[in-house]
């Protein structure tokens, strides 16, 4: 088995220290890995990620990058360790170009790497690359999702965290922002996503996990996790039942 | 109208301008007025009055009068380094007090009223040292040349302006054009994000600080060069810079400048038509009307 890219051990998390929203994970993430986390509304499963990414207090436990200790490190500390996280909303800066946000994505690394990287992402994504002078606020839903996954992958991060990149699009968006993360995962990159789309998205990851009140409930393959008969009523909240189980 | 008006309203707009870029720069940044940037006004324009005289008292010929101006090349120096430690001072004042606000995610009045503090208390520092006694630059008296139009200045004034353009234009660039000016954008649009575009948020903040307090202290050797250094000084042209960074438009350096300018028009517009005792009503005046037409100033973004 490869070596985690990310492993928590009673990893405690969340906003007030008495009321932590994360109680306790163990968590593993191999390389190359494409997992999805799954959860009814308040579960922790957005700020589980946001604190791995350093934007929520971690109040316990322990959090590591690829072996490395990450647990109350700033955000720009843990992304210079190889860990880039995608917010759900609010994920671009809307005053800045297109050009501008991936100018600033490339700011750690060194002056003669930054243009072939911009490149590199533009190639990948020639939507914006037709447009890089446009300003990131006028993008459309699915535009913005593509440039915030473009500027996080710029710096070839050993894992890609995306908090619901599905919020507020349309179907048709939806399907193209996860066909673009299939495409990434496809490439080597180590995935690790918090989605409320479930079918759509065990359609696209290896593995699901279930967080349930801040606690790791369920662990199992993508194929799995599909089958299990009572999968909405017990870990997916009565919103999903239906989802869930389909 | 006397022409006159004009160019004493570019003057006084300039030092405003300048003054209000620091605090337009720390509110879109760090999200709230600073009532202590008057008092980096006042500590730049006394560090360089000490160090001119320290510069001139060890160099002879420092403070010799550089042809057509009234100041020697010991006061360019004494503003250089003066830039320096004002910039220490704020970075000082933000170690020992606004950064503990931060850290404990204060409101935006505790912080306020830490700044009304900080204020008074560096005022009545510099009393103590100084005392309330003005101070002055040079005892050089220059005439006013003839620009046309009815118009005069002396040359400490044009130079004054020169370097006010020169500042700006400097800022403007160093906000569009660089990697520095970009990542101080990004901090004043969404902070959070920033961190997790790998923006040394702290360092940026650093910055802002350090560009403030320098172009403050510029300011402040302008006003002592063309008027007077007293402790006061920074504390008096408070709200004009205020009124200049709001009627600009909160974190636009052009909006501060072009905003400064109006207040400096309007205020010596105000001295010529209804009396030097409504300077500020009339600038205050221009304000309101302005941000009644456009709320978010005139260079604001729209929220």
């Amino acid at each position: 088995m490869s070596a985690p890219v990310i492993e928590t051990r009673q990893f405690i998390a969340g906003y007030e220290r008495d009321l932590p929203i994360v109680n306790g994970i163990d968590f593993t993430l191999a390389k190359g890995e494409f997992v999805a986390i799954f959860g009814p509304n308040g579960a922790g499963k957005s700020t589980f990620v946001k604190a791995l990414a350093g934007v929520v207090p971690v109040f316990g436990g322990e959090a590591f990058l690829n072996g490395e200790p990450i647990g109350g490190l700033k955000p720009h500390a843990i992304l210079k360790r190889g860990m880039a996280f995608v917010p759900q909303t609010e994920n671009i800066f809307t005053t800045l170009s297109i050009h501008e946000n991936l100018q600033l994505a490339a700011a750690p690394l060194v002056r003669s790497a930054q243009g072939p990287a911009i490149r590199r992402m533009l190639d990948m994504f020639p939507d914006l690359a037709r447009q890089s002078g446009r300003l990131a606020g006028s993008l459309s839903g699915g535009q913005r999702q593509m440039l915030a996954v473009a500027r996080a992958l710029l710096l070839e991060p050993s894992v890609l965290v995306l908090d619901e990149p599905s919020a507020g699009l349309s179907p048709k968006l939806v399907s193209d922002v996860f066909s673009t993360l299939r495409e990434i995962s496809a490439t080597g990159v180590t995935i690790l996503l918090v989605e409320q789309n479930v079918r759509a998205a065990l359609r696209i990851v290896e593995r699901g996990v279930v967080l349930v009140d801040g606690r790791l409930r369920f662990d199992a393959s993508a194929e799995a996790l599909s089958s299990h008969p009572d999968l909405g009523a017990l870990f997916l909240g009565a919103d999903h039942a239906s989802e869930g189980a389909a | 109208m006397n022409p006159q008006v004009v160019i004493d309203g570019l003057i006084a707009g300039s030092m405003i301008g300048l003054g209000a870029i620091g605090l337009t720069l720390v509110y879109s940044i760090l999200r709230f007025p600073n009532f202590a940037h008057g008092e980096m006004i006042a500590w730049g324009a006394y560090f360089a009055m000490s160090l001119s005289a320290l510069i001139g008292a060890v160099i002879g010929g420092a403070g010799a009068p550089i042809a057509p101006f009234s100041f020697g090349w010991g006061l360019v120096l004494a503003t250089i380094i003066a830039m320096g430690l004002t910039a220490l001072l704020a970075l000082a004042v933000d170690a020992v007090l606004f950064r503990i606000f931060r850290k404990r995610q204060s409101v935006m009045i505790i912080i306020v009223m830490a700044s009304f503090g900080a204020s008074m208390a560096l005022r009545s520092l510099l009393e103590f040292i100084y005392t309330s006694r003005p101070g002055y630059f040079t005892r050089e008296l220059q005439i006013a040349m003839p620009l046309g139009g009815g118009m005069r200045a002396t040359p400490d004034q044009l130079f004054a302006l020169g370097l006010t353009a020169l500042l700006v234009v400097f800022v403007h660039l160093l906000l569009t054009r660089t990697p520095t000016g970009r990542a101080m954008r990004a901090v004043s649009e969404n902070p959070s994000l920033s961190g997790l575009f790998g923006v040394d948020v702290d360092k940026v903040i650093r910055t802002v600080w350090i560009l403030g307090a320098a172009l403050a202290c510029a300011a402040g050797v302008m006003s002592g060069l063309l008027v007077q250094i007293r402790p006061y000084m920074g504390f008096d042209l408070l709200l004009p810079l205020f009124a200049a960074a709001i009627l600009g438009g909160i974190g636009s350096v052009p909006g501060a400048i072009v905003g400064g300018l109006i207040v400096g028009l309007g205020e010596a517009l105000a001295v010529q038509f209804v009396g030097a005792q409504w300077r500020a009503g009339v600038a205050f005046a221009i304000l309101v009307a302005i941000l009644l037409v456009r709320p978010t100033g005139l260079f604001g973004r729209q929220a």
